[in-house]
């Protein structure tokens, strides 16, 4: 009995000894489990208010009413909290009644006792554009060139001076016209030879290379836009969107799949995501990104403020630069060769999961088109839309009937979009 | 000898004239006959010549305020973007015509839900795993969405809800309930659609 007593003594001086005591890392942990982050944030309104000075501003039993059922509470009558919930239009708290009231002292210990952010230099905003780079350097190419020609049409002008100098010494002086000076570059033997046979071999020489030049990036190329990678307004890069992120390309080109446009994405897509994303991704701290702060600015969007007064009243569109344009007198439909077809986008456009700065990776000519519409083997089997013409091929093979159009270059049977009137003239061209 | 320097520089030149035709960067090389292959007549994305007619030189406008494609007359979605809208979309149900196509939903949750949401809905999807907050509900398992009503989830798909955004612009208000009804069946909350014939609730398709 004694001991009995003496040890309920010892565990009542114990469990007053416990006293509760709000713990700072606990709350951390709770902080990030039960997603507080994802609607606040400490130094700014996110979906719900800033928390830092919370506890100053809120008395802590107020703030565990809140925080636990925030809408009982509001139901009691409490004016500060319908207040609150009026300021932010109306947008809900979640209840949080899987919190004890010692978890959320432990959560607003975390809230009190968070390190302030470090103060950054702001950030600069780089504005120039800096892909000039590319198309100068051939341009930088031909500069350099053309002063080579000159320095070699100057030293051919000093050897002749020279040449006649010595010449006038030894007292044989030649008669030199004045247009000889390219004499002067040629070794000797090449100078002795007949004129007219020099001409001839350097225009052989000069015009095969010219020709060769010409054809490979210049007279096959004109119209032709494979290659073309502008700078965007924004720059936005696939490959992290489609890439790292493995967005479908639908998400954000939602036409692609019902209309002749893949669709250019309005900006509010843009916000689904960076309405709460907000710096880059390899930037420290919070400043929002320069990109980002475009699309911002495109939207006349204040992502200090909440809901619907972020939005401004002066939106201006974006002006992306269009890279892929087909001849207007060549038709192409997105829908048939994805939706009907199910071509993957890659298939034309390269691997564009990849591309940092989109580029155009096929060549968009006819024969390109044509190429893929005698050769490419169509899923006919599996879909509808080609039943007629499965049925079609399938009662051909059986009777002998145009057999061989049926059998591609390796040997097997397929059927081609050519056989579904891809071929005709007036398919693309009206 | 002066005609080998004119061939030359002749070649040389053509040789960098030619050049200018290929395409790279910021430049489209050289094309011929431009006004065939840039549209003379207004279209979605031409930008050849700036409409003059249309604010920003767009040839796409918004459709004015309050427009409704026509045979999207009955798919509108009577309550408002507010908490009490979103409090009164308890009552609204599947479509009485709702026609189920499972891979449709799957389909579509794919590609819009993923990726935030992660394939099995466990909030693992690449952007909440990048710094979008996630909701407070840990995944499509949890009680929140067994017992939350399929109106509430229609309601957040059409106006977005918190961090996510509307998603009115890819889902037609069919292919809406085709995802819920994904949803429903990831929480495992049953795959049956609520009784849709509940006359008080009010049905978007008919």
């Amino acid at each position: 009995m004694r001991t009995l007593a003496l040890a309920a003594t010892l565990s009542l001086s114990f469990s007053l000894k416990a006293q509760f005591k709000a713990s700072a890392e606990e709350g951390k942990k709770l902080y990030e489990a039960n997603n507080c982050g994802s609607c606040h944030a400490f130094d700014k309104k996110v979906v719900g208010p800033a928390l830092r000075g919370v506890n100053q501003r809120r008395d802590e039993e107020w703030l565990i009413k809140w925080i636990r059922n925030n809408e009982a509470f509001r139901k009691s009558g409490d004016a500060d909290a319908n207040a609150l919930y009026k300021e932010y239009g109306g947008a809900a708290m979640n209840i949080f009644e899987n919190l004890s009231p010692d978890q959320v002292k432990h959560i607003l210990e975390y809230i009190k006792t968070a390190p302030k952010p470090a103060a950054k230099a702001t950030a600069v905003v780089a504005d120039g554009d800096k892909t000039k780079t590319d198309s100068n350097s051939l341009y930088i190419l031909l500069a350099l060139i053309g002063i080579f020609i000159i320095v070699l049409i100057i030293l051919g002008k000093v050897r002749n001076t020279l040449r006649r100098l010595a010449a006038e010494q030894d007292g044989t002086a030649e008669d030199e016209g004045q247009g000889s000076f390219i004499k002067g570059l040629l070794p000797e033997k090449l100078a002795k030879m007949n004129p007219t046979v020099l001409t001839v071999f350097t225009v052989v020489i000069l015009g095969g290379i010219g020709f060769v030049w010409s054809y490979k990036f210049g007279i096959t190329e004109v119209g032709v836009q494979k290659g073309y990678a502008p700078t965007q307004p924004i720059s936005f890069s696939h490959k992290l969107h489609a890439g790292d992120m493995k967005l479908d390309c639908k998400y954000c080109h939602i036409g692609v799949e019902e209309s002749k446009s893949a669709t250019i994405p309005s900006t509010n897509i843009c916000m689904n995501c960076h309405k709460g994303v907000q710096k880059a991704s390899t930037a420290e701290g919070d400043d929002i990104s320069p990109e980002i702060a475009k699309i911002y600015k495109a939207l006349d969007y204040n992502p200090e403020k909440i809901g619907a007064e972020a939005f401004g009243s002066n939106p201006k569109p974006i002006r992306w630069v269009r890279i892929h344009n087909l001849p207007d007198h060549a038709y192409f439909n997105h829908s048939q060769h994805v939706k009907v077809a199910g071509l993957a986008c890659q298939t034309c456009h390269g691997p564009i999961e990849k591309m940092e700065v989109v580029q155009q990776w096929s060549s968009l000519q006819m024969g390109w088109c044509i190429d893929c519409h005698r050769n490419a083997g169509i899923d006919a089997a599996n879909n509808n839309y080609y039943a007629a013409l499965h049925e079609k091929a399938a009662k051909d093979l059986k009777n002998n009937k145009n057999k061989s159009q049926y059998f591609g270059p390796d040997g097997k049977v397929r059927i081609t979009p050519a056989m579904n009137g891809g071929l005709e003239c007036a398919k693309c061209h009206y | 000898m002066k005609s080998v320097l004119y061939i030359s520089a002749g070649m040389i030149a053509l040789a960098a004239i030619c050049t200018g035709c290929v395409s790279r960067g910021n430049d489209t090389g050289w094309e011929y006959a431009p006004d065939m292959a840039y549209s003379k007549g207004y279209e979605p994305y031409n930008q050849g010549d700036s409409n003059v007619v249309n604010p920003y030189g767009m040839s796409m406008r918004e459709p004015v305020a309050g427009t409704v494609a026509k045979g999207k007359e009955a798919t509108h979605y009577p309550y408002d973007n507010s908490a009490d809208g979103y409090e009164a979309a308890k009552s609204f149900n599947y479509p009485l015509d709702f026609e189920d196509k499972a891979e449709r939903g799957k389909y579509l949750f794919g590609i819009y839900c993923t990726p935030c949401h992660g394939d099995n809905g466990g909030n693992d999807g690449e952007v909440f795993k990048r710094g979008l907050g996630k909701p407070a509900w840990p995944n499509f398992q949890d009680k929140y969405i067994k017992e939350i009503s399929v109106g509430q989830i229609y309601h957040t798909l059409t106006y977005g809800k918190n961090n996510m955004g509307s998603h009115a612009y890819a889902l037609k208000p069919m292919d809406r309930w085709r995802v819920i009804r994904y949803v429903k069946q990831l929480s495992g909350a049953g795959a049956e659609p609520a009784a849709a014939s509940d006359s008080t609730a009010v049905n978007p398709n008919n």
